[in-house]
């Protein structure tokens, strides 16, 4: 409960204007407007639930409602001061609400591909972000050294190994292996293996003017798009469009035994480029109109997801004050008394 | 060991658990009370359950947590857990069996019609947070097991259906105090269940939340349970209102874990 200050009484502007507020401030704290509140905000996350465009104005509404009646009844509701652990407990999930809002307008989401051996370097295929992401992701590096995934019968992956390289904030090179759970960090980004990996030819392009390049050209998925193994491209600089596809008659991932994610043993590339087309070995290479294109070797490649929330510590934090004050406030209120009933 | 010598061991553990369940009915509707006897076979039940999960475990090397009958065998098994301890360490309510038991036994009929084949373990489940989600899962069901039980027998009593049959079980109103206390419990461990998936789900699919089923109803789950809180500090209710939202919480609690996880193929969407 509010006390007036004595001050007020003598102050007709604010004896006047104080228990008005009052007044509101009392009716703002409802505990039945928090009851309708969140019912409608179970209301909202059905329908947050049924689609995407649903996700932010109708649940950012019931919640900024809520922490509003919430912070009403701090303020007028006696029992919040008579009740340590339960104003812990409410304020914790305000925090989270707030450390979720912060979270939404800064996160990033966003998919890279590497090949074996390639470094990543700050550029992303597809990336969903906050208005105010403000991470640094153009300045991590990391390197991929490859991947090992073994297969169950039927099909079914196993762990994902992937080797991976960096140089941390030292200076120093660092290895970790990441995979499924273990995602590697790097300047608050983490990132994570995904089920998308596949075969990369490395090319040497050597173009009529200017410097010879390497590169590689990620085919579509292994062993997703396993009939699928083409991709039309386009050398850097050039504007011919050339079409490749890896060949090979073992069957890698055998459905009825264990088997691993590995290299066909014997394999050729098919290029067509207009009418032509030849069948490439590794170290051949074709002439093309403006440069020359050398089939260097066969790689893999990794997809990725990358996530960026700096609020996550301090979500697992209000989190776990939340859940302790809660537990708290119980034990409290059940020791008082004895539990058969 | 073979997948028969397993299901046979679990049949006896079902019938065990059908003879104590059947016995508590018909002790509440006689008014005996055969309470030691129940006791054991509810008991014998568990032993029996736990040496076919094991030996399940033992088989596929991991634990039942995959296919709808692993889903329903541990939870009917967890269930039984909450309830023994709560049958053995609450003597006054033990009656509520009668009203517990037939909600086992639904769940134990369905894990029968069940198909008992192998599921395919992701590897994103090869972590501790695993058997920590889980867990608190299981803790709050099982809370919200032993509230059932009790706000079954405040609305049969209401109901006019066991007023002499439940004569000596406390009155509703410390009834309805210990199911409230249940549902504090319950809303401890779902709160911790959400906190713990959460932070799995960050690290095997990089987001802590996205909406999955499982997730969306477990959180509507944890909404009405502050919801049933905040009704009984706002309107102090009497014991047959409160006792029907803890069927309410029960019902939704129990439509997320065992309704989701039916209609999609693995316990959560993302999951494989
Ligand atoms: C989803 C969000 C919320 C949850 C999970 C929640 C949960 C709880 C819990 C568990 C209690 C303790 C009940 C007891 O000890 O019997 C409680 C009490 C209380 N809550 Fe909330 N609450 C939420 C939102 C709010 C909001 C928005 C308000 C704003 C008015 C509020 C005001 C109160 C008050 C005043 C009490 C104390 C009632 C009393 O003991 O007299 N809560 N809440």
């Amino acid at each position: 409960m509010i006390v007036l200050p004595s001050r007020s009484r003598q102050d007709g502007e604010s004896a006047r204007t104080m228990p008005t507020f009052t007044a509101l401030l009392r009716s703002l704290a409802s505990l039945r407007l928090t009851l309708v509140l969140l019912a409608v905000l179970g209301v909202a996350i059905l329908l947050a639930y049924q689609s995407e465009s649903w996700r932010s104005w109708p649940l950012a509404v019931p919640l900024a409602a809520l922490s509003i009646n919430l912070l009403a009844a701090v303020g007028t509701n006696g029992i919040f001061r008579r009740q340590l652990p339960l104003l812990i407990f409410h304020l914790a999930l305000v925090a989270l609400l707030l450390l979720v809002a912060a979270g939404r307008l800064s996160y990033l989401k966003g998919t890279l591909e590497l090949a074996e051996g390639a470094t990543f370097e700050g550029r992303l295929v597809t990336t969903d972000a906050g208005p105010f992401h403000l991470g640094n992701l153009a300045a991590v590096r990391f390197v991929n050294e490859g991947f090992a995934i073994d297969y169950a019968r039927g099909l079914r992956r196993g762990p994902t190994r992937n080797a991976v390289s960096w140089v941390d904030e030292q200076g120093r090179r660092r290895q970790d292996v990441i995979g499924d759970q273990h995602p590697l960090k790097i300047k608050g980004y983490r990132f994570y293996t995904s089920f998308n990996k596949g075969f990369a030819p490395v090319f040497l392009w050597a173009p009529e003017r200017g410097e010879a390049q390497l590169g590689a050209v990620h085919l579509p998925a292994y062993p997703k798009h396993e009939l699928n193994q083409a991709q039309e491209w386009s050398p850097p600089g050039s504007r011919a469009p050339v079409w490749i596809m890896l060949k090979f008659d073992e069957k890698l991932l055998d459905p009825s035994g264990p088997s691993t994610f590995r290299l066909p043993e014997k394999y050729s590339l098919v290029v067509r480029f207009g009418e032509r087309r030849v069948e490439l070995q590794p170290g051949q290479s074709l002439d093309l109109p403006d440069g020359r294109l050398e089939f260097r070797e066969l790689k893999t490649w990794m997809g990725y997801d990358v996530f960026y929330d700096w609020t996550l510590p301090w979500l697992a934090a209000a989190s776990l004050a939340a859940v302790l004050s809660l537990g708290w406030h119980f034990w409290r209120k059940f020791a008082a008394k004895p539990w058969d009933a | 060991m073979s997948m028969e010598r397993e299901l046979q061991i679990l049949w006896a553990a079902i019938v065990a658990y059908v003879l104590g369940g059947v016995l508590s009915i018909v002790g509440v509707v006689l008014r005996r009370h055969p309470e030691r006897t129940v006791m054991g076979f509810l008991a014998a039940g568990l032993t029996l359950h736990t040496v076919s999960i094991g030996l399940r475990w033992a088989r596929l090397e991991h634990g039942p947590f995959i296919t709808m009958f692993e889903i329903l065998s541990s939870n009917v098994w967890s269930l039984m857990v909450v309830f023994l301890l709560a049958y053995w360490r609450m003597p006054r309510i033990r009656a509520t069996a009668a009203v517990v038991m037939p909600v086992l036994f639904v769940m134990m009929g369905w894990l029968m019609l069940s198909h008992p084949g192998e599921g395919f373990f992701p590897p994103t489940y090869r972590t501790p947070w695993l058997f920590i989600h889980i867990g608190m899962a299981k803790v709050f069901m099982g809370a919200m097991l032993v509230a059932l039980g009790v706000a079954g027998v405040i609305l049969l009593r209401r109901a006019g259906i066991g007023v002499q049959k439940f004569e000596r079980l406390p009155d509703d109103k410390r009834l309805d105090e210990l199911a409230f206390r249940c549902l504090a419990i319950a809303l401890i461990f779902d709160t911790l269940m959400l906190i713990t998936g959460a932070i799995w789900a960050q690290d095997a699919w990089g987001r802590y939340w996205a909406w999955d089923p499982l997730e969306t109803w477990s959180f509507i789950t944890w909404l009405l349970l502050a919801i049933a809180l905040h009704i009984r500090v706002t309107f102090k209710p009497s014991p047959h209102r409160t006792a029907w939202l803890v069927v309410a919480v029960f019902v939704l609690g129990f439509v997320t874990f065992f309704g989701v996880p039916f209609i999609s193929e693995s316990p959560h969407k993302g999951a494989v």
